[in-house]
């Protein structure tokens, strides 16, 4: 019997010898693993409710789907040097014609309910992400120019990608997380898109939620609470240096609070652990509490700029006014405007001297793609007058304002979102400046969805003069907007004719495709280069300023990413490598 | 008094629908749908959202999604959450709840400190009592709900810094670890959490209503009748309750309709600031991304309430007030 007990201990132990680990690298954080404890509870706060717990029909920023499962799959990205690493693959091969990536699956990996995790469970998920019916938010990020990206199995333990062209954004595809086919298989294929929508609502069982990642759901309260608990099958293959499992934490609960000074106070009450302030107030008084030894916590700020942009955008189709048309149309008009745009002012006003100006449609926290040579145009009045002057305004009427040699006043609308408060005071700096040089804005702050369907309106004729609105969603491996740089996309927002107007809207265009079917990273950062350089000619739209990242958190935790990694895109930490100090 | 009855509810049929009908019409009127927050996002084609449209039924003519909704309703149905892809009702029903902890204590509350301060003030006008009340009751009138939510955190913030201990929660309805406690520290852990957004959402109506008992309470007393029964030599405790009061208070009858509807509309802006998770909160969220169903679904369960309120409140005055009859 002892033996026999022996015996199946051992091969216990070979079968966990032949899980493939992986080891998450020490330099992720700032602790040794000798000094990580386990146990214990992350304490956080989001302001908007979770929605479901279906990962197919989920559709916001952070949710439920994304949490358990740490939001990672084949790939991952190594925030020390933004690569991309094998995660739960344990290898890649790419095709000669770099139109197929082949990837071997770690062996060993686990769903929380003890079934292996296969090459069946990425096939299943991306059917059904891909099925129209379903209405997936992943739908557009499996096809290439309208090609759909297929994946096959080729056994249980690989699984290859198949692009329709060369493509730089080829290994984001291949992280999406997986779910597991045993779960949404069968419903899928007896009750079809209308069964997968049916699942996870958040009336289900926590204990039937199954994952592949970090967490399982413990609780859900409905606008209160969501309490996570570590997933033990995921220790079994994610470990730190020293071998431990991970995560060390016991449980990560995450607090609905809908208001921004509420999670403040439950910041400055020590009720949770993390938070990143964005205005210069809640920013001082979370210095003010440390100071005073009321709180043990630490603030970086200005850790970085966000990963969004603010722009002034004209509109290039304007067929009933020809005179605001030609002018919307003229670079010389819009490098006038961007010499106007005080950015050390909207900086110092409205982001209480914690900003970044933006001179160029990369996002200027992605340092290793701006490109440094290109010109800025930053304020300067005088030159605005002067350009202005060569498109023939020199006089000035009674008002003040300038006219034209036919007595045309140069006078244009500037919208933005009612509400947005930023947005509103930077428009009100700009409508002061532009008087300044003689030019009349007229601001008017409109209702979102209007705004919206202004913006995005197509054709000869658009209802707009100017409007303030920003974008987020660039990424590193290509940081130019799929639907923003060709000329018949639809965020192409300065021009809605269908076609391209200026011959560098057409050279931008062509490079956008060539870029993103670049593989070597050196090459696409060349074209990138040498497409901020026409940017900054043609000046489609005129970037502003953005707020910056300040994390702060509670002195219990350990385990936050080195000061040179903590930014808008790393975070303040990896969960999976956080622990409770004390 | 049954034909009274039958002809208010037949009354209550086009009421409804013309009611639903112009609030399915406002609903739509606002520019742009529950998509068009997703049109800037630099990942969604065109296409997606266009299809997505399709699937919700947000492309067809507003008179047709009405029609289909009215449908819908007759068979129980109050439609679906484009946010949450679930039933409304489903996902409306857990908030109406959670509010309901905070709004009938502080229901309660309200009409047990408002009126015997309302009738203090009416039986010694313009004295110090009366003063004071009076000017505590414009304060609670005049800040509003919200800004009293922040200066409770203020204040139980300074508490806490000053002496190391929370004397309430300054959010949330529940503790860290709620699932794990025994149902009685289940309970006691809400009461605790709710003793702050109830005093919150009491003190502003107490203002209003205090103030209106005072005012009726005076006018009463100024009666003939009153002076009668006072020459008639009754006792003085005898003509204030008994026939005083009972007459002031006829005009708040019919307003115990309201509360019905209120019942289900939540606290307020003390949801909000508070972190309470009960409906002013979810339905702000609903009105900001146009879930049309939540917001359609919501306003019509609020009107049913409010009519079904107003007839109870209707019958219950031609109880108490014996000048009142249906024939």
């Amino acid at each position: 019997m002892r033996k026999a007990l022996w015996l199946v201990g051992l091969l216990a132990l070979g079968g966990l010898a032949s899980a493939q680990t992986f080891v998450w690298p020490q330099k992720w954080t700032v602790a040794k693993p000798q000094e990580a404890k386990r146990g214990g509870t992350l304490r956080a706060a989001v302001i908007s409710d979770y929605r479901t717990f279906n990962p197919f029909i989920t559709a916001e920023a952070t949710n439920v789907p994304d949490l358990i499962s740490g939001g990672r799959g084949l790939v991952m990205r190594d925030p020390t040097t933004g690569n991309w690493i094998p995660y739960m693959a344990e290898s890649w091969t790419v095709s000669p014609n770099k139109l197929e990536i082949t990837f071997k699956i770690r062996r060993g990996m686990k769903w929380s309910d003890g079934r292996p995790i296969t090459a069946d469970d990425w096939i299943t998920t991306w059917r059904i992400h891909t099925d129209k019916a379903v209405g997936s938010n992943s739908y557009d990020s499996f096809f290439l120019d309208g090609k759909p990206i297929t994946l096959r199995k080729i056994d249980d333990y690989t699984v290859r990608f198949i692009y329709p062209k060369t493509d730089a954004e080829a290994f984001a595809v291949a992280s999406f997380e997986p779910w597991p086919a045993h779960i949404f298989g069968p419903v899928y294929q007896r009750e079809g898109a209308e069964g997968i929508k049916k699942m996870w609502g958040l009336n289900e069982d926590p204990d039937k939620i199954v994952s592949g990642g970090p967490w399982l759901i413990e609780s859900y309260r409905p606008g209160e609470r969501l309490v996570l608990k570590r997933n033990p099958a995921f220790g079994e293959w994610n470990k730190d240096e020293a071998g431990n499992p991970l995560p060390y934490l016991d449980r990560y609960e995450i607090k609905i609070v809908k208001d921004v000074n509420a999670q403040l106070a439950e910041f400055l009450a020590g009720n949770i652990d993390v938070i990143a302030p964005a205005t210069v107030d809640h920013i001082s008084q979370i210095r003010q509490a440390i100071q005073q030894g009321r709180l043990d916590a630490t603030i970086k700020v200005n850790a970085s700029p966000v990963a969004s942009s603010q722009f002034m955008v004209f509109n290039w189709n304007k067929a009933s006014d020809p005179f605001k048309q030609s002018l919307f149309r003229s670079d010389k008009f819009r490098r006038a405007m961007s010499h106007i745009v005080n950015r050390q002012a909207v900086i110092d006003i409205v982001y209480g001297g914690l900003g970044t100006p933006m001179y160029s449609s990369v996002y200027p926290v992605l340092t290793q793609w701006i490109n440094p040579k290109v010109p800025k145009y930053e304020y300067n009045l005088q030159q605005a007058a002067k350009l202005l002057a060569e498109l023939g305004f020199t006089k000035k009427d009674r008002e003040g304002y300038l006219v034209d040699s036919k007595g045309r006043r140069l006078e244009f609308n500037l919208a933005t979102n009612a509400g947005n408060t930023q947005r509103e005071q930077i428009a009100k700096l700009i409508v002061d400046e532009a008087k300044k040089v003689g030019v009349k804005v007229n601001f008017q702050a409109i209702d979102f969805n209007t705004l919206v369907g202004q913006l995005l309106s197509s054709g000869p004729d658009r209802p707009f003069d100017a409007i303030i609105i920003g974008l987020t969603g660039g990424g590193l491996d290509w940081p130019f907007g799929a639907n923003v740089v060709p000329c018949k996309g639809n965020l192409h927002m300065w021009n809605k004719s269908g076609q391209c107007l200026d011959p560098r809207e057409t050279q931008l265009d062509a490079l956008y495709s060539r870029g993103r079917a670049e593989l070597d990273f050196e090459k696409r950062v060349e074209i990138g280069y040498r497409m901020q350089e026409i940017e900054a000619q043609l000046l489609p739209v005129i970037y502003i300023a953005g707020p910056n990242y300040h994390p702060a958190w509670n002195n219990r935790l350990g385990g936050e990413h080195p000061d040179a990694i903590i930014s808008s895109i790393w975070g303040q930490r990896e969960l999976e490598l956080t622990f409770i100090k004390k | 008094m049954t034909a009274y009855i039958l002809r208010r509810v037949l009354y209550l049929i086009p009421t409804f629908f013309g009611a639903t009908f112009l609030a399915f019409l406002i609903i739509q009127m606002a520019p742009g749908d529950y998509l068009t927050q997703l049109e800037l996002d630099p990942k969604v084609t065109p296409e997606t959202i266009a299809r997505l449209r399709a699937q919700f039924g947000l492309d067809r003519p507003v008179y047709e999604q009405y029609l289909l909704w009215m449908n819908n309703l007759f068979h129980l149905n109050l439609g679906y959450s484009f946010a949450y892809q679930a039933p409304v009702l489903e996902v409306i029903w857990p908030r109406v709840l959670n509010s309901m902890v905070i709004v009938i204590p502080s229901t309660v509350l309200l009409y047990l400190v408002a009126i015997p301060v309302g009738v203090y003030g009416a039986l010694r006008p313009y004295t110090l009592g009366d003063r004071v009340l009076s000017f505590l009751a414009y304060v609670g009138l005049s800040v509003p709900s919200f800004f009293l939510a922040l200066i409770a955190i203020y204040v139980l913030l300074q508490i806490k810094f000053a002496t190391g201990t929370l004397l309430f929660p300054v959010s949330g309805m529940t503790s860290s670890g709620f699932e794990q406690m025994p149902p009685l520290r289940q309970i006691l852990d809400i009461a605790w959490h709710a003793v702050v957004p109830v005093l919150v959402a009491t003190a502003n109506d107490i203002a209003g209503l205090s103030r209106l008992m005072r005012g009726q309470m005076l006018e009463v007393l100024s009666q003939d009748y009153i002076r009668t029964a006072r020459a008639k030599g009754l006792a003085e405790r005898a003509v204030i309750y008994k026939h005083a009061f009972r007459n002031a208070v006829i005009p708040f009858v019919a307003t115990l309709g309201g509360l019905l509807p209120g019942l289900i509309s939540g606290a307020g802006f003390v949801e909000v600031v508070m972190a309470w998770p009960g409906i002013t909160p979810f339905f702000l969220d609903a009105v900001a991304n146009q879930d049309l169903y939540v917001i359609a679904g919501f306003l019509t369960v609020s009107l049913v309430l409010l009519m079904v309120g107003n007839l109870l409140s209707d019958l219950l005055l031609a109880w108490v007030d014996p000048r009142i009859r249906y024939e």
